[in-house]
């Protein structure tokens, strides 16, 4: 099952790209530069993401979640562990916390699937399902483990 | 934890992502894993530049940057002169002790498309390997440029359908051979120079430490399979890059120093050139019977260069 | 630390020898370049402290002019002085880079021996360089000799790095006739000269890793004009911060600048407008018409951006007719200089007789007896109450006179 209290960090994922509030000149930053952070981020390589303080620039702060079609589901009771998820992720959005993969950020994944590809666990501990497939029936419907085939 | 050496998947996971979400690039597309993985494979700090590009519009449209350590994007051509002029005033403010923290590790990185690096990029590139700064270069090669389209560049592989060298009743796409960037960059002498892939991530990553460990400049090209202008599936991005290491499309090697070459990959199983081909929109064409003889001729090159590789690998010098 | 260099009260230095001295004493930390006549000596030069010592920064000689503005960008956005020279061609390749400078708001110094573009080529000075550079968003200064290149070259990192305006600036002169002109030049000692500069004053610097930033990012149609009118405002405020600057350098050398120079403009009745060394043959020239009666007057914007639309506007308000002396091919079009002083002229009640000369294309040579020439020209103007020649000519042209327009004010 996701991480629900990883999914809830407050700053994240809150706005649609596009959908921010529009400034007058005069409140723009001098050339253009954007901070990443608030505050002082020395050492932010060793922090997790729940434990950083993104600026409002940052797209960590943004979504892409209505790119979606289709979203993966996560199993947990078939995942491994392997992190190849994590590793072939293009959005950043496989939440692996101390060698664990604890389940998907909907608000960064754009459903490309890579992550069900490359999972490696007979049956697959991810699958695609259409976006507005609840959670519960996802797992409920989860394929049994296949027999390989022989050559 | 300092990232010194990255055992296996599950060590390398622990690290934190410095490349955020909510960017803009296509679903499955292979640049951001590379980049992930260059930024999750260190723990210094990073002064990143980026030519104009897919990554490039894709990661810094206002109000919004993805990047969590400094960058700099100024134009199509010149991210290895920006991060040569980063790196000369690192060096001039460390001498002069004006540095905020003049004993925290920062590395250089420039990124560049094909288009930047092979093409508009070349000469800015060039001069920026010839003067020997401290940093390291990565090419994310998808053959294209794909931010306007999909156009030809000179990395283009030929017989591949671009809009402007397009396959047609008097064509069977592109005529020009692949531009050897590795070799052109090797020939600059540079203390490393690699060809690396994402699906093969270890050899990646180790790759990526050990230009970053290097001091000098540094160049790497990184195959990144696009889903959109190669036209496959998005989910199909680390296949679609399996089959071009394991036909030996894009071997995976290394030159040091401009002339030691080791050869990082060899695949247990070598699959005909045809499978690779065959598994993109861009070269559908040449399955027609009257392009047959353009699969076999992409065969017969890789086949020459894959025996190259491997002598180079064993004379040793 | 570098080594100290002797300098004396007087030295014979030309134009680009005072520059790369201003240089030296501004402990520049990066500069990259790449040499092109007329402007390579200053790089030279910079060559020589650098492989003597005197010098502690970065030298990059890289293989383009654009690579050297890419390099200055990236330098400067990575927190310190930065400074490069060019001319001509290499100013037209750095252009692309020029407008990526300002729209970053960082303080590069760019010091430019003008010269004329191509094609045909030509090596000369005329001032097609600097007005290329004109809607860059770059502040840019003009010296009129060799002295004042050295003033505006240590006054351009003062004003360009001053916290509230944070922009790139030019440092204009002739190519040859000011950059190759040995003259007395009386500079600063190296701790006066550092003292009135200053350290600088690092602004969202990529290498403070508390804080990463990110620079050149893409702007569109929701956020790009917003960018862009900050930019503007701030270049046209930096107007009174520039004279703030000229005083206080004024104070320290008694060479206090304006950002238009007049002189004899009192009861002026006729003026030259110009740039660059011409300035000071139309001043020998009024001097000489004065003494036969005539009143000619000069007036010479020492800052060419932010144009001075208020202190133009100002100078010439008394004056009866004006000639505005271009030396840029105007590509079908009144000269900028012309344009922009009528239109500052428009606003006032007199609207004086405004005309515009084409001169000096290519280095061809601007004499006082020429000057002369213009300004009785204004003053047959004045006389008959009206402009009785083409309100464009071409002045110094062989072949059958050239000009464009006729008054409809008559």
């Amino acid at each position: 099952m996701q991480d629900q209290d990883l999914c809830a960090a407050q700053n994240r994922g809150v706005r649609e790209l596009g959908a921010e509030k529009l400034v007058g000149w005069d409140e723009v930053q001098q050339g253009v530069v954007i901070n990443s952070f608030e505050g002082d981020a020395t050492g932010i390589v060793h922090q997790k993401a729940e434990e950083r303080i993104y600026s409002d620039f940052n797209s960590y702060t943004a979504t892409v979640a209505s790119w979606r079609v289709q979203k993966p589901v996560f199993n947990i009771d078939a995942c491994i562990d392997c992190q190849n998820c994590w590793v072939w992720c293009p959005d950043s959005s496989i939440i692996s916390r101390d060698k664990q993969m604890l389940g998907i950020d909907y608000d960064h994944c754009k459903g490309c699937g890579v992550c069900v590809e490359v999972c490696p666990t007979n049956p697959k501990s991810l699958l695609m399902f259409a976006e507005h497939t609840e959670l519960d029936t996802a797992l409920s419907g989860w394929p049994e483990k296949t027999k390989k085939e022989e050559k | 934890m300092a990232i010194t050496s990255i055992k296996n998947l599950k060590e390398f996971s622990t690290n934190n992502d410095r490349f955020e979400g909510a960017h803009l690039l296509c679903p499955g597309c292979a640049h951001s894993m590379i980049v992930r993985e260059l930024m999750n494979c260190t723990d210094d700090n990073l002064v990143i530049s980026t030519n104009t590009g897919c990554l490039e519009v894709s990661t810094a449209v206002y109000p919004y940057t993805s990047w969590d350590t400094s960058w700099i994007h100024i134009g199509f051509e010149n991210a290895a002169t920006a991060i040569s002029g980063a790196e000369a005033m690192y060096k001039a403010r460390k001498r002069k002790g004006t540095l905020k923290d003049p004993n925290a590790p920062v590395k250089f990185v420039a990124f560049g498309g094909d288009g930047s690096t092979y093409d508009i990029g070349f000469q800015w590139l060039s001069g920026a390997m010839e003067r020997g700064h401290d940093f390291t270069y990565i090419c994310l090669d998808n053959e294209n440029y794909a931010n306007t389209g999909g156009q030809r560049s000179s990395s283009t592989p030929v017989g591949a359908t671009t809009t402007t060298a397009q396959a047609g009743s008097h064509s069977y796409g592109k005529k020009e051979k692949k531009k050897d960037i590795v070799s052109i960059m090797a020939a600059h002498g540079a203390p490393y120079v690699a060809q690396l892939a994402p699906n093969k991530w270890k050899s990646m990553a180790q790759g990526f430490q050990k230009a970053l460990g290097t001091e000098g400049p540094c160049f790497i090209n990184t195959v990144s399979a696009c889903t959109t202008e190669w036209r496959f599936d998005p989910k199909d991005t680390i296949h679609i890059t399996d089959l071009a290491t394991d036909s030996l499309m894009f071997p995976i090697y290394e030159i040091i120093e401009g002339h030691e070459l080791n050869i990082l990959y060899r695949p247990k199983n070598v699959i005909p050139v045809e499978e690779y081909l065959a598994a993109q929109g861009r070269y559908r064409h040449l399955f027609k019977p009257e392009h047959k003889h353009v699969i076999e001729s992409i065969q017969k090159e890789i086949d020459q260069k894959w025996e190259m590789l491997q002598r180079r690998e064993e004379a040793r010098i | 630390m570098a080594e100290k260099y002797e300098i004396k009260e007087t030295e014979v230095w030309d134009g680009n020898y005072a520059i790369s001295q201003a240089l030296r004493q501004a402990q520049v930390d990066v500069v990259a370049a790449y040499p092109i006549t007329p402007s390579t000596p200053i790089v030279e030069n910079y060559g020589n402290y650098v492989a003597n010592g005197y010098i502690d920064g970065e030298f990059v000689m890289v293989e383009s002019e654009h690579a050297a503005m890419s390099g200055c960008v990236g330098a400067a956005a990575a927190g310190g002085r930065v400074a490069t020279a060019t001319s001509s061609q290499g100013f037209a390749l750095m252009v692309e880079v020029l407008y990526q400078a300002s729209g970053m708001r960082l303080p590069i110094v760019l010091t430019v021996a003008n010269r004329a573009l191509a094609s045909p080529l030509n090596v000369r000075g005329d001032h097609s360089d600097m007005y290329l550079g004109r809607d860059s968003g770059w502040i840019q200064l003009d010296a009129f000799n060799a002295e004042e290149a050295y003033d505006m070259t240590l006054c351009a990192f003062r004003i360009g790095e001053h916290l509230n305006v944070r922009l790139p600036v030019m440092v204009h002169q002739d190519g040859f006739l000011t950059s190759h002109t040995a003259q007395n030049i009386h500079p600063l000692s190296d701790e006066e000269a550092y003292g009135f500069v200053g350290d600088y004053k690092c602004v969202d610097e990529m290498l403070d890793f508390t804080r990463p930033v990110t620079y050149g990012a893409q702007t569109e149609e929701d956020w790009h004009f917003e960018h862009k009118a900050k930019q503007h405002k701030a270049l046209m405020d930096s107007r009174t911060i520039i004279d703030e600057i000229f005083a206080e350098y004024g104070n320290l050398t008694g060479r206090t600048y304006k950002r238009v120079e007049s002189y004899l403009m009192e009861d002026a009745e006729v003026a030259i407008v110009a740039l660059g060394s011409s300035v000071e043959t139309c001043r020998l020239a009024a001097e000489e018409l004065r003494a036969e009666g005539v009143k000619a007057g000069v007036v010479a914007p020492r800052c060419f951006r932010p144009f001075p639309f208020d202190a133009v506007r100002e100078a010439l308000k008394d004056v009866k007719a004006i000639a505005c002396l271009d030396r840029s091919s105007p590509g079908g079009a009144m000269g900028a200089l012309f344009n922009e002083v009528s239109a500052a002229l428009y606003s006032t009640q007199a609207r004086p007789m405004v005309t515009n000369f084409i001169y000096g294309l290519g280095g061809r040579d601007f004499s006082v007896k020429e000057a002369k020439r213009i300004f009785m020209e204004q003053k047959a103007h004045v006389d008959a109450g009206h402009i009785t020649t083409p309100i464009q000519q071409f002045s110094g042209l062989r072949g059958p006179k050239l000009g464009f327009f006729e008054t409809k004010r008559s």
